[in-house]
Parts: C-alpha cells; sequence; structure tokens
C-alpha cells in the first residue's frame, strides 16, 4: 500500500503496571493487507501491547491512530467499533452456546441499532438472521458445519476458525491473532494460513504472534520484535532469517549448539519396557523400550496417541492390557499414587493444570508430590520445603522471587522449571515430558533443554513428546514414531532426519532408503 | 430439553400412580391447593433459575420471601400492631423491599467481586433477623384484610372452589414473561454466555455487571410476588415463613436441568422441576395402599409423613446420577467417534500447499 496513512500506528506506547514496566516506547505500523508479525519472549510485551489494541489496557502514554486518525480505545466496545478484533490464544467462546450465538455475542442487534439499554436487551432476539449470518461467516472461513452446532463440540481448531468468523462478523479491519496455531492439527494450521492469504487480498491488517519461526518467515511481511517492554527491531520478509530474529528476541547471538551435546551412553540398560500395552481408544496395543540415560522422543501429530499413552504408564488412565517392566521389575500404576512410588514422574502437556496448583507457591508445588515426606507427626516441615525449592530453584535458574511466591504470577517458562524441579526433588528413574517446551521462549527453552540432557546423562531414562520437530530432532537418542493412536516406528539417531519423521507421521510407510 | 422431557414423562407416571391409588388426589379441594403451592414455588424459582443460569445462586430469597409478607402485614394489617395503610401500600413496601435487596446483593457481587454465596448467606441471615424485629418475635394476623382473597379466590368456580386459583395465574404471567425474556431476548442471550463463560461474555463487549446485578433483581423480584402470596395464603406472618424456601427453589430448577455451573437451563424445566417438588411432597400425604390385615379386615397402607425429606432428597439425587449417567455414556460415545474421524482427517494433513514437512500441536 502506498496511501499515505497506515491502516494502524502504535507510536511511544508506555504502561506500566505495580512494579513492572510493561511497555516503554514502543511503536509499530500496520498497512492494509499486510501481514505484521510480534515477535518476543515471553514476558517481552507482546501480550499487553495486544491488550492495549484491544481496549483492555489502557496505555500510560503514547498515541494510537486508526486510518491516520488519533483514536482512544477505552473499552472493547470501542475497539470492535473501529474494526479492531483481538483473538486470545486461549478461546474466548461461551461453550454452552452455539455457533451463531457466538458469533453474534454483544452485537444482535446489528451495528445500526442504537435504542436505550432496555430497548436493546428486551427486545426479540433475531434468531434466524443470526443464523444466516452466522452461515455465511462460517463459509468465509471455510467451516463447514451448521450455525447450531454447540460450541462445546467443536475441536480446538474449529473453534479459532470460529473466531476468525466472529472477528470478520464484525466487520474488522485490523485482526489480532495471538499463537493461533498452538492448538491446532497441521490440516487446521494449514487452512488458517489460507484464509490469512484471504484476508490479505481482502485487504484486512494482520499482527500475528508466534513463537514458531518457521511459520513467521512463511506468512510475514515484515516482523517487529520486542524485548523486554521495547521496541527492538523491524525486519522485512526479505531481511528476516531465524538466526536474526532470535538474536533479536534473547538479544545475544545464541550459539549454534542450541541442543546440548549429549555422550552416547556406552551400554544400554534397560529403563522402562512396554509389552503390548493397549492404551483405551487405541486401535491395537504398543510395544518398545526406553533405556536408562537415553532420551527417547515421540513423535506425531496432534491426536496421534502419544498423550494418552504416556498417561497410561503414569497411571492416570488404566490400559486395556498389556503389561510394563521397570528396571526389570514388574511394574503396574494402577494410579499416579503408584507411579510416582516407583520413581516414574510426569510433567503433563496441560502445565496450568495438570502440572501446578495455580494458587499455591513454588515451594508448596514442589513439596506437593512428595508431601508426606516433609511432614514430622502430621506436622509439615516448612523450612526444609523451602530450602528443597530453594535448592530447585537454583539448580534451573528459575525466575521467582523467592520460594513463596504464587505459580501463577510466573512466566511459562519458569511455571515448567518449578514441574521439573519438584520431580528432580524427588530422583527420578523414568521421567516423561509431555511438550515440555510449548509456548516456553527460546532463552528458557534451552536452559531446559540443558537439563533435560544434563538428567538423561545422569541415568535416568527420558520419554519426550514433542511436536516440535527441531526439538525432537535435537534431543532424542532415539525416536518412536505414533500414527492414528499406532506405533508405526522407531528410528535410533543415526537413522533420524526430518524427511523419514514426517513421512511416518503421516502414515507413509517406513522408508528403506534414507530421505 | 433431554431433562425435561425425562422430568415430564416422570411426573406424568408419578401423578397416575397417585390418583390410582387415591382418587381424591385429582379431587378439586385437594387439586386447587396443589396448584397453589405449586405455583407459589414455581414464581420464586424462576427467579433462582435466572440466577443459577447467570452462574450464581441466591440463597437470600426465602428470606425475601418472608420480608416481603411481614412487611405487608405490617404495614396493612387492619389488627392490633399492623398500621393499617391500604393494602397497595403495603404490597408496594414489600416489593419493594424486595427488589432494594436484590439489588444492593447484585451491587455487592458485582461491584466488589464478592462471593455470590457469601453475599446472599449474609442476606439470608439479616433479612430473616429484621423479619423477627418487625413481628417482634410473634405473629401479625392478616385476617379481614382483602389480601386473602388473592390466594382462596380465582376463576371458574367449580363446587365452590377455584378451578384456576389467582396464584396459579400469576405463575403462569410469570411463567411466561419469564421464557419470552431468557430464551427470546437479547438478555437472556446474555444470562447464559455470562453463566458459560464470564470472559467470553466480558470480551464480546458485553456488560457483565449490568446483566449479573439484574439477574439478582430479577430474582429477589420474584421473591417478593411470591412473598405476597405467601402472605394472603398462609393469613399469619410471623418470622418462620419462607425459611429453607431457597433449597426448594434450587432443588426445583436442578431438577428441571438447571445446572449449577452456570449456563444451562430452561423455564420449562423449572416448571416441571417445581410440579415435580410439590406433586412429591403431597403424594406422600395422598398416596395409600388398601390392604386386609391378619385378622381380615380391610385397612389402608399410608406413607409415614416423617419420611418427606428422606423421598425428596432421594428422588434429587436420583435425578442427577440417571443425568450424570446419560451424559457420561453420551459423552463417551462422541469420544469415540470423534476419535475414529481424528484420525482419518489428520492423515494426510502435511502435504498442505505452504510448508515444508512440520508438525503441529
Amino acid at each position: 500500500m502506498t496511501s499515505s496513512a497506515p491502516l494502524l500506528e502504535m507510536r511511544g506506547i508506555g504502561k506500566r503496571f505495580v512494579g513492572v514496566t510493561a511497555l516503554e516506547g514502543v511503536s509499530l505500523s500496520l498497512q492494509a493487507g499486510e501481514v505484521l508479525a510480534l515477535m518476543g519472549e515471553n514476558g517481552a510485551g507482546k501480550s499487553t501491547l495486544m491488550k492495549v489494541l484491544g481496549g483492555l489496557h489502557q496505555p500510560d502514554s503514547g498515541e494510537i491512530r486508526v486510518a491516520g486518525q488519533p483514536v482512544v480505545l477505552d473499552s472493547v466496545a470501542r475497539a470492535q467499533e473501529l474494526g479492531i478484533a483481538l483473538i486470545h490464544q486461549e478461546l474466548m467462546l461461551a461453550p454452552n452456546l452455539d455457533i451463531a450465538a457466538n458469533l453474534f455475542l454483544g452485537r444482535e442487534q446489528g451495528p445500526q441499532a442504537r435504542h436505550s439499554r432496555l430497548a436493546r436487551y428486551l427486545g426479540p432476539l433475531p434468531q434466524r438472521r443470526l443464523r444466516e449470518q452466522s452461515q455465511r461467516l462460517l463459509e468465509r472461513v471455510g467451516l463447514r458445519l451448521p450455525a447450531s452446532t454447540p460450541v462445546a463440540r467443536l475441536t480446538p481448531g474449529q473453534m479459532q476458525l470460529c473466531e476468525i468468523a466472529k472477528a470478520l462478523g464484525q466487520n474488522a479491519r485490523i485482526l489480532i491473532m495471538d499463537e493461533p496455531t498452538s492448538s491446532l492439527t497441521a490440516g487446521e494450521s494449514e487452512q488458517l494460513f489460507r484464509i490469512i492469504a484471504q484476508l490479505k487480498a481482502e485487504q484486512i491488517g494482520i499482527i500475528y504472534i508466534s513463537h514458531r519461526m518457521d511459520e513467521v518467515l512463511a506468512l510475514a511481511d515484515r516482523i517487529t520484535v520486542l524485548r523486554d517492554a521495547r521496541h527492538v527491531g523491524d525486519l522485512t520478509r526479505e531481511q528476516a532469517s531465524h538466526d536474526q530474529i532470535v538474536s533479536l528476541m534473547v538479544g545475544r547471538q545464541l550459539s549454534g549448539q542450541y541442543f546440548p551435546a549429549r555422550a552416547a551412553p556406552p551400554e544400554r540398560e534397560l529403563g522402562l519396557e512396554i509389552e503390548d500395552l493397549w492404551v483405551p481408544g487405541a486401535p491395537c496395543a504398543v510395544s518398545f523400550r526406553a533405556y536408562r540415560g537415553q532420551i527417547l522422543g515421540f513423535a506425531g501429530l496432534v491426536g496421534s496417541g502419544r498423550t494418552e499413552l504416556m498417561q497410561a504408564i503414569f497411571g492416570a488412565t488404566r490400559p486395556l492390557s498389556g503389561s510394563m517392566r521397570l528396571g526389570g521389575a514388574p511394574f503396574r500404576a494402577d494410579s499416579p499414587r503408584e507411579a510416582i512410588r516407583r520413581g516414574v514422574f510426569l510433567a503433563p502437556e496441560d502445565r496450568k493444570r495438570q502440572g501446578l496448583v495455580l494458587p499455591m507457591t513454588v515451594a508448596e508445588n514442589t513439596s506437593l508430590p512428595d508431601i508426606a515426606s516433609y511432614a514430622r507427626l502430621g506436622w509439615l516441615d516448612r523450612r526444609r520445603e523451602r530450602s528443597v525449592a530453594e535448592q530447585e530453584m537454583k539448580r534451573l535458574n528459575t525466575k521467582a522471587s523467592s520460594p513463596a511466591q504464587r505459580v501463577v504470577n510466573l512466566s511459562g517458562g519458569n511455571q515448567q522449571k518449578v514441574v521439573l524441579g519438584k520431580w528432580l526433588a524427588m530422583s527420578p528413574r523414568v521421567l516423561i515430558l509431555d511438550e515440555p517446551t510449548r509456548g516456553i521462549d527460546v532463552g528458557a527453552k534451552a536452559e531446559i533443554y540443558r537439563h533435560v540432557a544434563a538428567l538423561a546423562d545422569s541415568g535416568v531414562c527420558v520419554l519426550m513428546v514433542s511436536s516440535d520437530m527441531e526439538e525432537i530432532l535435537g534431543m532424542s537418542d532415539r525416536v518412536v514414531v505414533m500414527h492414528e493412536r499406532r506405533l508405526v516406528g522407531v528410528l535410533e539417531r543415526e537413522e533420524l532426519s526430518q524427511h523419514r519423521l514426517a513421512h511416518l507421521m503421516t502414515g507413509g510407510a517406513p522408508l528403506e532408503a534414507a530421505g | 430439553m433431554r431433562r425435561e422431557a425425562g422430568m415430564s414423562v416422570a411426573l406424568v407416571a408419578l401423578c397416575l400412580l397417585l390418583w390410582l391409588s387415591n382418587p381424591d388426589f385429582l379431587g378439586s379441594s385437594n387439586l386447587v391447593n396443589l396448584l397453589r403451592q405449586l405455583s407459589m414455588l414455581g414464581i420464586f424459582s424462576i427467579g433462582m433459575g435466572f440466577v443459577i443460569i447467570s452462574g450464581g445462586i441466591d440463597l437470600s430469597i426465602g428470606s425475601v420471601i418472608g420480608l416481603t409478607g411481614v412487611l405487608i402485614a405490617k404495614v396493612s394489617s387492619p389488627n392490633a400492631p399492623g398500621l393499617g395503610y391500604p393494602l397497595w401500600v403495603g404490597i408496594l413496601v414489600g416489593l419493594g423491599a424486595a427488589l432494594l435487596v436484590g439489588l444492593l446483593q447484585g451491587l455487592l457481587i458485582t461491584r466488589l467481586r464478592l462471593q455470590p454465596f457469601i453475599v446472599t448467606l449474609g442476606g439470608m441471615l439479616l433479612l430473616r433477623g429484621v423479619s423477627q424485629t418487625i413481628v417482634e418475635g410473634g405473629t401479625l394476623s392478616l385476617g379481614g384484610s382483602p389480601l386473602l382473597r388473592l390466594a382462596n379466590g380465582g376463576v371458574l368456580a367449580v363446587d365452590g372452589d377455584p378451578l384456576l386459583p389467582y396464584p396459579l395465574l400469576l405463575f403462569a404471567g410469570v411463567a411466561l414473561l419469564a421464557s419470552y425474556v431468557l430464551h427470546f431476548t437479547v438478555f437472556g442471550r446474555y444470562l447464559f454466555a455470562l453463566g458459560g463463560s464470564r470472559e467470553a461474555a466480558e470480551y464480546s463487549g458485553i456488560s457483565v455487571r449490568t446483566v449479573e446485578t439484574s439477574s439478582y433483581v430479577i430474582s429477589a423480584g420474584l421473591g417478593g410476588v411470591a412473598g405476597v402470596c405467601y402472605a394472603a395464603y398462609i393469613g399469619q406472618m410471623s418470622q418462620q415463613v419462607g425459611i429453607a424456601y431457597e433449597m426448594y427453589a434450587i432443588a426445583a430448577a436442578v431438577l428441571g436441568g438447571c445446572s449449577l455451573r452456570g449456563g444451562e437451563g430452561t423455564i420449562l424445566g423449572i416448571v416441571i422441576g417445581s410440579a415435580m417438588m410439590r406433586v412429591i411432597d403431597n403424594g406422600i400425604n395422598m398416596f395409600q395402599l388398601p390392604y386386609v390385615d391378619a385378622d381380615g379386615v380391610p385397612r389402608t397402607w399410608r406413607l409415614d409423613p416423617n419420611w418427606t425429606f428422606v423421598i425428596i432428597g432421594a428422588v434429587i439425587l436420583l435425578a442427577v446420577v440417571l443425568d450424570q449417567v446419560f451424559h457420561l455414556l453420551h459423552a463417551r460415545r462422541r469420544l469415540h467417534n470423534s476419535s475414529r474421524k481424528e484420525g482419518s482427517r489428520t492423515a494426510g494433513a502435511l502435504q498442505g500447499p505452504l510448508s515444508k514437512p512440520k508438525p503441529e500441536s
């Protein structure tokens, strides 16, 4: 676009919360028909900036212009009026209502209706019109479902498309997407990318927040990078490269050695043996062996049954049949409690719900699985609890003000470190990591990789589920590949390649010659 | 609608059973009395339903019923401690107090972000105490007041008993109006959205505080309307009137398909739930089985009324247990189907146009 004013311009935006500077002099601009990627580590200020745009936070300083006009975004409704739509990472849909109700929630009477609130509230709901309009919007985003489908029945990918349809229904000209692919399958992501291309053609400006470098490099026309509440760089697609973005984000050149070097263990010693384990919902049983001192990666698409398999090993669900051996001895976990007793630990995929008790402190979370050992005659030894937590914080370089800080206030990376810390404090024999770095920024990722590698080198048997191909390739000693809840291949380190993994994960027959 | 359909069938079957065991169940005097009681319960259960659907709870509704009745008796009773003002003044004062209580509770909940359970628990105790101070521990008689005709009168008199007592007409009006508001207006949609996901409602630009406050005003207001009816029905107001009624309202709403998680329920369901509660209660008195005892003397067996609470409690538990069992079976079937579909859908997903092979999460 060569027209005079950009679609959106933010200049010198500053925002302070109690004791924290969330944004300082941040500027960005967005043209119509452009995809601007906004990147930065967690806590760099991306979310705050977007909440300012969505009318959820008011900036302390700076100026916002929409199509050249200065505006004040003091409410969600005002931002919507100006054509700004925010698609949240946690999808904001009411699960008990149908799609049509959600798409027009808050705007049932249409934009032209300007009655008093009472008349608006008690006027009849134009059900049929909303259904019809919703159906058209669903077509636009390629969602082939009746508008009367309850939202509770949708997959995360379909919900994402609904959110986009909702924004389109508001005649949004500026669309903000916060990690839109974080819960989508590959097919759903592809569809999202097609829709983004189509929206660009309709002259809609898109701000795209993502941690996924390949997506950003493929989609973005320009990239704006934030670091520590400040704007640190703008790159065009031609200028941008993976290394350059990462170095802007972390403020230093990451050494090429992103993944820690691993010493091949001299001898294979059996850790966990899985024999014909049949997980509920799977079409057949799986068998594999995991060795001490090794990281066994689990590659596969979302829904390939990896998480369910890990939950069965950890005793969170009960397998239909099969047997397990731990260090040669029979192992059977009917409950997580039993698995933990035997030294088999799980750092779950859903960290905030299954991994941590968010309102509790770092120390309380750390001691939770082993709480009995902290008690003498039922009396909790808080001092020991604190010192153990401190020790783990130091080992993992967890950034929390003290063991008494509540984990709800920590960033994703530090929360994951607390999860790891609580298991490290109990000396694991088998540690299962399910998507250990999802939604975690680059710096914390590298640290977590280092600790996991060190753990394996110390003789722990590590099982790592990951949907991040680089992570699987960079960390695993061997890789189990799953597809549609079946085990479709086990690759040794020498055999690993991106091509082979992708081939197996998508249901291809095992390749004999390396691709 | 699954719950409504199931409860309707159960209700009809229960009525049939009671009528077969004791034809007096559908006799005019029992029927009219049952309808009157059912209507009064239904009116404030609908109020409770509004709050429950929006994701809250109103424990004060029983005390609001009591307070409204006591205020009416105090202001317009022609007898001794009553002030003897015209009836409409008393009703206005009673209903006004109810609405004010709802508004204040709503504001405390939405503006100060207090938990509805605690606010309305405080309201319940406090208002009960206020009623007690007004009646000074005794009773206020409404004898001779024209209000009594509200409960006893009606239209279509049969054998001296009105076939359609006024409370039933009032209940029908309230139910129709509430159905319109809850199921056919923008405001109703907002109540459901608020109960389903407060954040989604807020982020859609809905004024959630106004909507939530309104639900408490509606609840207390309908509590007030029910209070007027109870005052007319009982004719003697003491501080005991309305005690534990909030629990009956919650039970009626839940029996009728409301979820205490919010966002679920229908007016029809609440009406059926209220009817169920009253029919069970009435049925315990009416149910009888003729039998012949050891000496060959014909006798009738009746339920011991001491079992009332046991039976009502068991019915509520049975209803939610059955509902949950159906729900789990349904969910399992859906999971099964969707996992099969998921598998075929993700196969080949990576051959998209845009990127090199890469996994997604």
